[in-house]
Parts: structure tokens; sequence; C-alpha cells
């Protein structure tokens, strides 16, 4: 299938063959809204089982209470769900909007006009000026370029902010500015697709243009939507795809959205609370037929027909099923959105996560997932940007072996290279001269003469910057002639080829031809293992790799440089195959490789470069207080192995020798790789009890390997590792590695600041974006950003933590009251003919859920159980988040059990306080409700670690509001309750009761509560207790800082002595915390068995790769 | 040549300006720092609170079991010794058969001074009012409006017979209990006040002034208690009470009052109508005599179950008194803390 685009055609683009360029993003229109919507909430179970619930009600046989309870909270969830989905879409369309309405010149008529972005036809000549957006895709037609060259940079569509040239297809070339008005011409072109690296179509121009040829066109001739057209003055193009039919808008997608730890252990709880629910109504429904079959026939006054329809045996189950449905609460999902919500609003509103350089302050782009950060077991950090600062400065070099910059740590101040370079020294010269030009840095001269560089990576300009401040400036680049001034002299040199840097090559060159003389010269620089075995046969290259190991001892960054003359018929011949490998359509990339290696050999190595990359502010701490917090560390770099060392030395990633261990896997052999991986693993499970710092180290192709062939060995051994450096990674296996761990079930963070961290980000559990220098691609794609590495302590510790214990509170509170009242409701069947009577009445059945006892536990969301400060102080408190302490099963049990106690408090006390003759229906149900939310308001007070101000007033408040309600309700003639709420208030005997009851009920919980504070308390409680008393705690802050396998020891105890003397209705058992107990069984047959499971779909996965 | 090279090659800074607008406003809200007590559960705290508990409870215990304790109550059973000794094998047949029943003859003895108003109820035993398909079958818009009459939805299988809709229609209406008591005292009727049984309010608002019985147990079936047809719902008072079902299957519900003080000893002859019919299901009945207090009607619970949670919270305090002081426990002992107490080993 092909398109064909009539350039310039206002015929053919009158037709509307193609859609216009109205982007839309949208994914309601007002028409699909409502149906669309509704299906996708009713696709979830939860939705789908209380609508079930709902058309069960309306049956009037069965239905326990007003069909209306149920069915209005359940309006009132969806509405909420939609007008929250309706609000992001119409965001969606406001963003649209405002992209289809930008203006932009067009050709219309031959004549240039100003129209909307959403105005263009497929075929229109669309014109841009320097730093325009490209509105939609475009094949170019001419540029302010004389070469036809354009820049553009295309951050937005692949995540690189090097600036890429474009070029004018050859048949256009040539032709006048004013006549682009009036060309014509055919483009041929596949349908649209989403492949923003293949364009292959062909362009004919119709006379008087040019001749009939077919000029083929590659993505080379192309700018794509999204686009910024840089250093070009003007640029004009002939709309090929547009609208949501661009290359960009194909590749649009939604990601998959992230379910958290806490949610997954909420909907398993869910599924339990389902499966009891099931059991109860059985029972009640088999006893409720019994009790009907035996004993109702002879209560007369009921007239139980002798005889019912088919389905009577289902009636009595049907009616528990609705009666018990109540279990499952309605608003949890509400609630849970809600705060969820307020927590990402937090994280935005953190005054300490700004970025005080920038003003940027952090943001959550997913509100889904703040319970996940209190999670974290691993982090995966990036290194370049992330844990530095991306700032790259030229500090040191080796030049034919003279070390320059060693004493002051600043080559720039070294008097002897100056000193070097004022003396022309040769090899000092040719130095210079390729850091000046052998790149494909841009220089931008300003109004004032002041010359800045366009550079497509931080080391490049670096290195130009340092030229230009030796004094070799690269001053002006016109086409393909660079100028460099060097002590008042220009010196010129033209451009020939240029050899890109791939990061398989690991090297780039130039071929340059000097103009004063017409030498052609090779320059070359690139990472030592390139260069260097390309040296002269003759050329001793130890100085250099001595060089090269010194600096990065240092944590340098070092590049080699080296260069070579080249003969005239050399450089012609190998000119003629790099054109033709250039032009090759299958395997161009590596055919182009293959060429280049015959040109780079033989080079006379000049020296080494050394640039520091600083670390940020705060790195070291950060890292060491997320690692005794119990994180693992891994960092994943594409740089290389020493230099990844030393950065992982300076901070604090591995301790030094005596302490720590690094261990090295290494090969370029399955066999080698084989042996090194068994070696690590051996030593690894030996030293796995000992207290010292083992860290393994592996590089891009043993991991390759590795991952390929012993998946299963490297995932023990990633168990095994608290800490592990992988150098030399790409993207994809930077992806991969966080799918390893995510399928050990460990929760992992990535965190990254570029382009090519986009796929570990997106891939992680939690994805952390450093909006830096390399853009903002990650953080675009990531969950967080923040502006800083050190930023995520906080992130970690204080938002993920507290939004984890206000989660795993709020939904077990949640359980709580729903299997209170439900409780009572199947207590109060046994006194009632097991006929599946409701005690409550709807309305109060209603309120309760979505009212009474919504509000007091939303504000939960400001509790806090220990200060900011406390807890930075003593990280290891995550362990309890980390391992799931606050919300699993068995502190579900706790809470299960509470509501069952509770339950039989509120009733018991209830039914033999209102007995006999004030045992009326409608005030029993009454005393029994306040019974409830008195005892809920006071669990929540004790639950509470700090009240402020909106707690008391949502707690007590609510108390109140409850009276004012049902008083509003007992005034009304029509409602059931008529005046009973004033009979009962004027009633000694009410308050007695309730008060009865909040004593009975509380009295055991608190004393239970106090016991295991005191005696038994849980580091959290110890913690609590020494911030209020002031004193220690803060002494303790300077307690020697231990060693993370210290703590690892420590917990583990901790964690298995601990079930044994808890309560277990409220602490939670450890066996049931899946994190926990893999870790104090170390390395064993459980890994063993579980990755027996994961290799199966690991070799699927490899074949998909 | 030296000098020119001040500071280093990149740091030709080129920092965004600062986008101070993007500063999120700071409140102690955004920052999660709104002032906050903290209450810890300290020794002294909790203790006290137990304390205060079980002081402020002992006393209301006390006092609501004197109450209780006052309150004088005559409790009579009747349902079978009111049958004929030739029916006690079939007491079913007995209650069922039509025609009228002789009167049972009771004789109650005061034991305590009784002072008025002294309430007469009847209790039943094992009579499910709260019975999903009993509780629900009324219609309280028909009680209340004239207009409304044909209104019977809720109300089968009592909802209209031969002669049209029934007005008060369903299962509660129907069963209507219509045993009948007469006191006498010295040869002397004592009078037993029928009004103001029922709350004003059901008076007022729930049971209609216009509404009249209409068809009222004139089916197949009689249930309980027949209504005279020309006096109005809402003086119907006995139906009233009757209508406020109990949540119990043992209630008590108001049949009179009598106002005169009882002195101890008397002896109170009860000339009982027989007609409800408790036998099918095994239900008792209960004459009660019965006066009140602050609290209520006799009704020890209260009492015991607050001198119980008072007691034990005693208990508690003391208990958790002598802990503490036997095995004094520094609160926020940071040694407890197991990463501190890490082995000096390293």
């Amino acid at each position: 299938m092909k398109r064909y685009v009539y350039i310039n055609d206002d015929e053919a683009s009158r037709q509307q063959l193609y859609c216009v360029n109205r982007i839309s993003n949208r994914k309601y229109t007002v028409l699909n809204f409502l149906p669309k919507n509704l299906w996708e909430q009713f696709s979830r179970f939860m939705n789908q089982y209380f609508l079930l619930i709902a058309c069960l009600q309306l049956w009037s046989l069965i239905t326990p209470v007003n069909p209306a309870s149920t069915w209005g909270p359940l309006i009132f969830i969806f509405a909420v769900s939609a007008t929250k989905e309706a609000w992001d879409d119409y965001n969606r369309y406001l963003s649209d909007k405002k992209a289809n309405e930008k203006e932009v010149w067009v050709v219309r008529q031959g004549i240039k006009k100003h129209i909307q972005a959403q105005d263009i036809h497929v075929g229109n000549i669309v014109w841009l000026r320097e730093n325009d957006e490209v509105p939609c895709d475009l094949v170019l037609m001419g540029t302010s370029d004389p070469q036809g060259l354009c820049y553009i940079e295309t951050s937005a569509l692949d995540g690189e902010t090097d600036l890429k040239t474009r070029v004018i297809p050859s048949a256009c070339m040539g032709i006048d500015f004013e006549l682009l008005h009036k060309i014509k011409g055919l483009v041929e072109c596949p349908n649209p697709d989403k492949d923003i690296r293949r364009f292959d179509a062909n362009l004919r121009l119709f006379p008087p243009f040019l001749d009939n040829d077919v000029c083929p066109l590659t993505i080379k001739n192309t700018i794509l939507q999204s686009c910024y057209l840089r250093n070009t003055e003007w640029a004009c193009g002939v709309a090929v795809y547009t609208g949501n039919e661009t290359k960009l808008g194909m590749s649009r997608g939604i990601p998959e959205p992230k379910l958290t730890a806490v949610d997954a252990m909420i909907d398993k709880l869910t599924g339990a609370i389902f499966v009891f629910q099931i059991v109860v109504v059985m029972v009640l429904g088999i006893a409720g037929n019994v009790w009907k079959d035996t004993e109702a026939r002879k209560q007369w006054y009921v007239q139980y027909p002798d005889k019912g329809p088919w389905y009577e045996l289902l009636v009595i189950p049907l009616r528990f099923e609705l009666l018990c449905s109540i279990m499952i609460p309605i608003s949890i999902k509400v609630s849970l959105d809600l705060v969820k919500s307020l927590y990402a609003k937090f994280i935005d509103w953190d005054n300490e996560m700004i970025d005080l350089e920038t003003g940027i302050p952090s943001h959550a782009t997913n509100t889904a997932i703040s319970e996940d950060l209190g999670q974290v077991e691993y982090i995966l950090t990036d290194k370049t940007g992330t844990l530095t600062e991306n700032r790259m400065i030229f500090r040191r070099c080796c030049i034919s072996g003279i070390f320059y910059g060693n004493e002051s740590g600043d080559a720039l101040k070294d008097v002897e290279l100056l000193n070097a370079i004022a003396s022309s020294s040769t090899h000092v010269i040719h130095f210079l001269t390729i850091m000046a030009i052998c790149n494909t840095v841009v220089p931008i001269k300003s109004k004032s003469g002041a010359i800045s560089y366009k550079a497509q990576s931080q080391d490049e300009d670096a290195l130009v910057n340092a030229a230009a401040r030796l004094h070799m400036v690269y001053a002006n680049k016109n086409g393909n002639i660079l100028e460099i001034r060097f002590h008042g002299l220009i010196i010129q040199y033209e451009i020939l080829e240029t050899l890109e840097f791939t990061s398989d090559r690991k090297r780039m060159s130039v071929v340059v031809k000097d103009c004063q003389n017409g030498k052609i010269l090779l320059l070359s620089k690139g990472a030592d293992e390139a260069i260097l075995p390309c040296a002269s046969a003759g050329q001793q290259t130890r100085t250099f790799v001595d060089a090269v190991e010194q600096y990065a001892q240092l944590g340098l960054r070092t590049l080699c440089l080296a260069w070579r003359e080249l003969k005239e018929n050399e450089y012609r011949e190998w000119s003629f195959m790099f054109k033709e490998a250039s032009s090759t359509l299958v395997d161009r990339e590596w055919r182009i490789a293959e060429v280049c290696q015959r040109l780079e050999h033989n080079l006379e190595v000049l020296g080494v470069t050394a640039i520091e990359d600083r670390l940020q502010d705060g790195v070291p701490e950060t890292i060491e207080t997320l690692r005794k917090a119990g994180i693992n560390f891994w960092m994943l770099t594409g740089d290389k192995q020493n230099t990844a060392i030393q950065i992982a030395l300076s901070c604090n990633f591995i301790s030094p020798e005596p302490k720590g261990q690094l261990l090295l896997i290494d090969g370029k052999t399955e066999d080698e790789v084989c042996r090194s991986l068994e070696r690590v693993l051996l030593t690894m499970r030996s030293t796995f009890s000992q207290p010292k710092d083992v860290a393994f180290v592996v590089d891009g192709w043993a991991l390759e390997i590795a991952l390929r062939h012993h998946w299963e060995a490297f995932t023990e051994l990633a168990t095994l590792s608290r800490t592990a450096i992988c150098c030399r990674v790409t993207p994809s296996q930077k992806a991969q590695l966080v799918e390893l761990l995510k399928s050990c079930d460990y929760r992992t963070l990535a965190i990254g600041d570029g382009g090519n961290d986009v796929r570990m980000i997106q891939q992680a559990d939690i994805g952390v974006g450093i909006s830096g220098r390399e853009g903002l691609q990650a953080a675009r794609a990531a969950d967080y950003s923040i502006g800083k590495f050190r930023f995520l302590k906080r992130l970690i510790l204080v938002h993920g933590r507290y939004s984890y214990n206000r989660t795993a509170f709020l939904s077990q509170y949640s359980f709580y009251k729903s299997l209170l009242i439900c409780f009572i409701q199947i207590f109060f069947s046994f006194i009632s003919g097991v006929s599946g009577t409701s005690l409550f009445n709807s309305v109060s059945l209603m309120a309760y859920n979505v009212f009474y006892t919504s509000i007091p536990v939303l504000v939960s969301v400001l509790d806090k159980d220990l200060n900011e400060e406390t807890v930075m102080q003593h990280p290891q408190i995550l362990f309890y988040c980390q391992a799931g302490r606050l919300l699993n099963p068995s502190t579900f049990a706790g809470w299960f059990g509470r509501s069952l106690f509770h339950a039989i408090v509120v009733f018991v006390i209830s039914i033999n306080a209102y007995a006999y003759e004030k045992s009326e229906m409608e005030e029993l149900s009454m005393v029994a409700l306040s019974g409830c939310i008195w005892l809920q308001a006071f669990v929540v007070a004790l639950e509470t670690n700090s009240f402020t101000k909106l707690q008391h007033l949502a707690i007590w408040g609510n108390l109140i509001a409850f009276y004012i309600i049902n008083w509003m309700f007992s005034a009304l003639p029509s409602s059931g309750m008529y005046t009973i709420m004033f009979r009962l208030c004027r009633q000694p005997s009410y308050w007695i009761t309730v008060f009865l009851i909040v004593a009975a009920g509380m009295g055991p919980i608190l004393a239970l509560k106090y016991f295991r504070y005191t005696y038994r308390p849980s580091k959290i409680n110890i913690l609590q207790q020494a911030e209020r008393r002031g004193g220690p705690i803060l002494s303790l802050g300077s307690i020697e800082p231990l060693q993370a396998r210290t703590i690892e020891e420590d917990v583990s105890p901790l964690s298995i002595t601990q079930p044994k003397n808890r309560n277990p209705v409220y602490e939670p058992l450890l066996s049931d915390s899946p994190n926990s107990t893999r870790r104090s069984f170390g390395s064993g047959t459980p890994f063993d068995f579980f990755q027996s499971q994961r290799l199966s779909s690991y070799s699927r996965n490899c074949k998909d790769n | 040549m030296a000098s020119s090279s001040a500071g280093g090659p990149g740091s030709g800074d080129a920092a965004p300006p600062r986008r101070n607008s993007k500063r999120p406003k700071y409140s102690r809200f955004t920052q999660q720092e709104l002032p906050a007590c903290k209450p810890i559960l300290t020794p002294r705290w909790v203790i006290s609170a137990f304390l205060l508990v079980g002081i402020v409870f002992i006393p209301i215990g006390v006092i609501s079991l004197f109450a209780s304790q006052d309150v004088v109550e005559i409790v009579d059973r009747y349902d079978s010794v009111c049958i004929p000794k030739n029916f006690t094998n079939d007491k079913v047949k007995y209650i069922q058969s039509p025609g009228s029943k002789p009167p049972c003859h009771r004789i109650l003895n005061v034991t305590k001074h009784m002072k008025q108003p002294i309430y007469v109820y009847y209790q039943l035993d094992n009579f499910y009012q709260n019975h999903r398909r009993y509780v629900k079958s009324r219609n309280d818009k028909q009680l209340r409006d004239p207009s409304s009459e044909n209104d019977i939805s809720g109300c089968k299988p009592e909802d209209s017979n031969s002669r049209g809709v029934i007005v008060p229609c369903g299962l509660i209406a129907w069963s209507l209990f219509n045993d009948t008591y007469n006191f006498s005292h010295n040869n002397q009727q004592l009078k037993v006040n029928r009004r103001g049984i029922s709350w004003k309010s059901d008076r007022d608002h729930k049971f209609g002034k216009d509404v009249f019985p209409k068809n009222f147990q004139s089916g197949g079936l009689i249930g309980g208690g027949k209504l005279a047809y020309n006096v109005s719902l809402s003086e119907q008072e006995d139906l009233i009470v009757w209508m406020r079902t109990a949540a119990l299957p043992t209630f008590r519900k108001l049949y009179g009052k009598i106002e005169v003080d009882l002195q101890k000893g008397d002896v109170i002859n009860v000339t009982l109508g027989n007609y409800y019919n408790t036998y099918s299901f095994n239900g008792k009945k209960k004459l009660v005599l019965s006066t009140t207090s602050w609290l209520g009607g006799k009704n020890d619970f209260l009492g015991i179950a607050y001198l119980t949670v008072g007691g034990l919270c005693f208990f508690l305090a003391l208990s958790f008194t002598l802990i503490y002081l036997i095995k004094p426990r520094q609160l926020g002992d940071p040694t407890f803390l197991s990463w501190n107490r890490g082995p000096g080993g390293h």
C-alpha cells in the first residue's frame, strides 16, 4: 500500500484523501463518553461485583434494604471516576487544541499564508523558521543552507539531544528560493507507520523543475513532527503524513498502568473476604432454609406458603448474599484513589525537594504508586547525570607520555602545558587540533562575537571548550570548511568525511584536508580499547595504558586521541567504498563500520584526555542512608569499568578493599563467562554470612552471555548481592536487569536521567527520572521526576514510607468497619429466624459506609508515626514497610478479629440493654449503629499517631455530624426513624449503653496495645517513645555508620524471633511476608525451585529480543 | 597567559533561569507540617485512663443496679395453665376452635409496694416479629393516608381478600395480639388505663385520624385480634403498639397502665381472655406488672455490665501498675533498636 502525495496541488488536497493535521489524543468524544467510560469501568471485577449486587437488590423479594443503599454509592463512585476521566480528557483536548491552533506558514495557491497547524493538508508546502516546532511529517524541499542541510533536534521523538543533520533530496538541490513556492511533483511513500528510522520513498518533480527522474528518499530527507529546527534560518518541506498519522502519532501508546504491591495485597485480601463471604452466605443460607422448614412453618403469623416457587431454596441464600455484600467496602476504591492523589500532591508540594538551581519542583506523574516507594528493595541507578552532575570538565591530559595537570588537578592551569603550547610543540598542537575539530560540534557565534558550542555530547563540549581555552579556538563552520584560530592564526580545514560514533565502534573519526598544505588527515578519538589496538605497530602504547589506568583510578572519563596522515589515493579509494557502504540498504551500519575499520589503523596515538564528571551534592550520604534502610543498589552505566568502580567507591557504593570485595565477572566467550560466574557465585555464597561488603562487577558483554545462557546462576547472584556494578550496558540490557529483579519478586526502582534510561524506567516498578542536563525524556517517561539524586532519600524514606503506612491503615480500616457492621447483621440474623432481616435501615447503611466511616479515616493521610528527622536518622525503620509488615494477611487477621470482637460487644450489649419492653426495632438499630460509630471514632483515634487540628475535626466532628444527621432524619415524619433519635437521646439508658459499648470495646484493645507498646515494642514504637522523650534520640544520629551487612544480619534474627513473642492478631507474622522470609532463607533450594519456573518464560523473552 | 583560564571550561553556566512561578506555595498543610500533638501510651496515661474508667463506671453500675432493683415486677406465665384440662394435649386445637372460650382466672400477689403508674405488659417468647417476611409486611402510607387506601404493596399475603383491599394490610396487623386482661383488687375493678400506651408521634403522624379499618380479619384465615370498624387507626392504640415491631424474639408490649399504688400483700385477681395462638410454635405468654425507674424496667444487665467493666478496668490499672513497679521499662530505650545492638566484631 502506498500513498501518493501531490506536492503543492490544491486540487488534490481539496479532495481530502488523507486526514488533515488535526491531532487528537482524546479517548472519548462527547457522544461516546458515557457508554465507553461505563464499559471501561465495568471491565473491573470489583465494579462488576457491585453492579451484580445492585441489580439483585432490585428484586424486592430478597433485598433486605432499599436498593438505593447500594445504587447510591455505586453511582457516586462511578460519577467520581467518570469525572476524573472526563477532566483528564478535557485537558488532553486543550493541549491538542493548543497544538492544532498553532500558526504556521503554508503555501496556498502559490502564496505563503499564515494558517493554523490543523489546516495543513497532505501535499502542502510548510515553511519553518529557526526554532520552530515541526507541525507534521515533512519531506525537505529547501533550506537556507546552500548545501541543502538543516539541523534538527529530535529529543521529543527519540530522546537524543544532539542535533541531527537533514538534507534535501538531490532532485531539489539548487532550486531557487522563489521557485519553491511553485514546485510541483509527486512523492510516493508508504502508508503511515511508526518506524522513526525508516522512510523509503521516491520523489519525482514535475517539469519545468527537472527531468522525470525518480529520486529516492530516506529518513535523512525528512523532518518529523515534534522535532525542532535548529541553527538553520529556514527550511521548507512538503507534508506527507499529518495529524494522527504521523510517525509520532502512530507510535504513541498508552503505558500499562502499574499496580503497587499494596494494591495487589488489597486485591488478595478482597478475594479472601469474598471467599469468606461466600462461605458465610452458604452456611447461613442452608441454616435459613432448614429453620424455615422446621420452625418457620409453625410460626403461623409468617404465613409461609406450603409450596413455594422453584427458586424458593435460593431466596434465603441470596438475601444473605445481599446482606453480606457490604463486607467488601464499596468506598475503598474511591478512598484509595483520593488519598493516593493527595500523596502525589504532597510530593509535588514538597519544598525540600525543589531543585534550587533550576527552581524545578519534584513531580509525581503517576499518582497511583506512592506506596511502592516505601517498599523499594532494589534501586537501579544510572551513573552519568544521575549520580554525577553530567557537567564535564576537562581536567588532565597526557600528551606523548607527559602528564599535564597532575599537580594542580587542572590541566588548563598547568604551566608546563601552557609553555608547550606557546612553544608550538607539534604533538601538543596536533592534540589540540583533534580536541577542537574531531567532533560534530557546531559553533554558534552570537552577535557580541562570543562563540558558543552546540555539542552532541557533553564530552565533546568539554573538549572543544578546553581547546578554546588553550588558544585553539574552533571558530566557525561554513559548510565543510572549518575555521580554527590559533594564536591569531586562522587555519582552515575541509571536512571530507565524518566516521560517526556508534556504541559498537566506541570511537569517531573525521577525515579532513588541511587547506593550507592540502594534506589529508584522519583524526580519531575514542575509548582506549577502541583506539589503542589501532595504533601503528611501532608505537609504544604502554604509557597511554598507564595514563588511562591512572585517570580511571581517579574516576575520570578518558578518551584517547590519535591521528594519521592519509595518502591522496588511499583516501580516494577508501572514499569510494565508504560512499558505497553509505548507500547500501541492507545492514548499512555494519557495512559502514567495516569500511571505517579499514581506514582506522596504523594510528599515531597522541595522548589521553581525562574529563571529570563531578558527583552531585549529597550522593554518598543518600546512598549510605538508603543502603542502611536495606535497599540494594545496582549501578548500570554505559561507562567503562574502572571509571564506574571509582565513582562507585567515591559515592559509598562499595567499600574499599579490607572491608569490601569486588568480584569480577568477565570473559569473552560463553565458557569464560560461565567459569567466572561460577567462581563469583561460590565466593558470594561463602561470604554471605560474613560481615563483608561484597559486590560484583560485570560488563555488558559478559552480561549479555550471562543473561542468555546462565540466567539461573545470574539470578541467584542477583539475589545474593546487595551491590552490583554493570558497566558498558545498553539500554535494553538495563531493562533486562530490571526485568530479572522483578521476576524474583523484588520491588525495583530505576532512576536515570537520559534517553537511554527510558526503557529501564518504564520497565521498573517505579521509574524515577532526573530532570537534568540530558533533557527531560527520562523525567517524562518516569513516574516521578526529581531535580537531584539526593531527593531520592526523601522521596523514599518520607513520602514512600508515609504513603505505605497510611494506605496500610486506611485499607485495613475500611475492611474493619465494613466487617463490623456485617458481623452485626449476621448475629442479628440468628435472632431473627435466619431469615435475612437487616437490623439497620437503608439510610443508615448507606451513610455508614459512604459518610460516617469514610471521612474520619481520610484524614489519616496527615498521620505521621515518626518525625521525618527520626526516619532519616534511623533509615533501618524502612524495613517495616519493605517487608510489608503493616499490611499483610496477619495484620489483616488482627483487624478482622477486632471487628469480630467489636461486633460481639455492640451486639450483646445492645440486645441486652434494650431487651423486653425496649426491644423496638428502630431503637435497637440506632443504638447498635451509635455503638459502631463511637467505636470506630475511638479506633481511628487510637490508631492515629499524630493529631492535627484537622484530625480532631474529622474524628470528633464526624461523631457530632452523626447525631445532627440522624436528628434531621428523625425530624422527617415520612422516614422510618421518625423521632427515634430524639427519643433515644433523652433516655439515660441510651447514653449509658453507648458508653458501656465504648469502654468494653476499647478497653481490651487499649490494654493490649499498651502492653505491646511497652513490653513488646516494635522498633517503630521505640523510636516513637524516644522521639517524645526528646533527648537521646538526637545523639543517636552520630552512632557509627554500620555497614550494610550488619543490618542484614540484625534484621534476620529480628524477623525470626518476632513472631514468637507477638500476638498474632496485632503483629504481622513474618512467615506471611514473602520478602523477609526470602531474606532469611539466603541461598537455598527455594531459589532453584523459583527459577526453574522463570526459565521457560525467559527463553521465550530471549527469542523475542 | 595563565590568567586567562579562570574556572573550568565547562563552567559557562547555562543554567535556565529560576522558574519561581513553578514553586509551590508554602503552607504548613502542603509541607505536612501542621502542628500535631503526638500522644504516646505512657504508663501514667494508660493507668490513669483505666483508673478513671473504673472510678466512673463502678458508681454508675451501682446506681443502675439499684435502679433496677427498685423496680417491682410481677411476672405470670399463663399460656399453659389457661388451657382447660381436657385440651392439655391438644392446645393448638383448643385455641383455634371457634366459639367463646372460658375466661381464665389468675391470682397475682404483690410482694412489695408498687408505686403508680404500674405498667401492664404482655410478654411473648419465641415470637419472631423481626422475621424478614413479617417485619416488612405493612404499608406505612396506607396507615397514614386515607387516599392511599389501595396502596398495598409489600403487604402480601394479607393485602386483600374477596371483599377488597384490607386496611390495615399486612401480616403484622393481621396477627394483632388479642388476649384481654381484667384486674380486680379486693373485689373491686382495678382500672387499667388503655390510653396513651402508644407513642404520641405514632398516633399523630404514622396512623391517620381518618383512616378506618376495612375488610380486616374478614377473609378465610383469621389471624389475631379484630378492630372496631368505626374507630380510626390513630385511636387503635393496641394496633399501634403491636405495629412497633420488636427486634428480639422475646419482647414485652404495653397493655395499659394501672394508675393507683399497690400495697405489699395485695392480691390481684386477673380475669384473662386467652385467645392468642402461641401454642403452635411453643411460644410462651406472660403477663407482667411492673413499675419503672429512670433507667426503664427491671433489667440488671447494665448495672452488672458496668460493675464488671469498671472492675476489670480497676484490675487492669492495678496490674499495670504492679508490672510497672516490678519491671520498670524505660520507654524509648535506644538499646532496644537491634541495629544499635550490632555485634561489635566489626
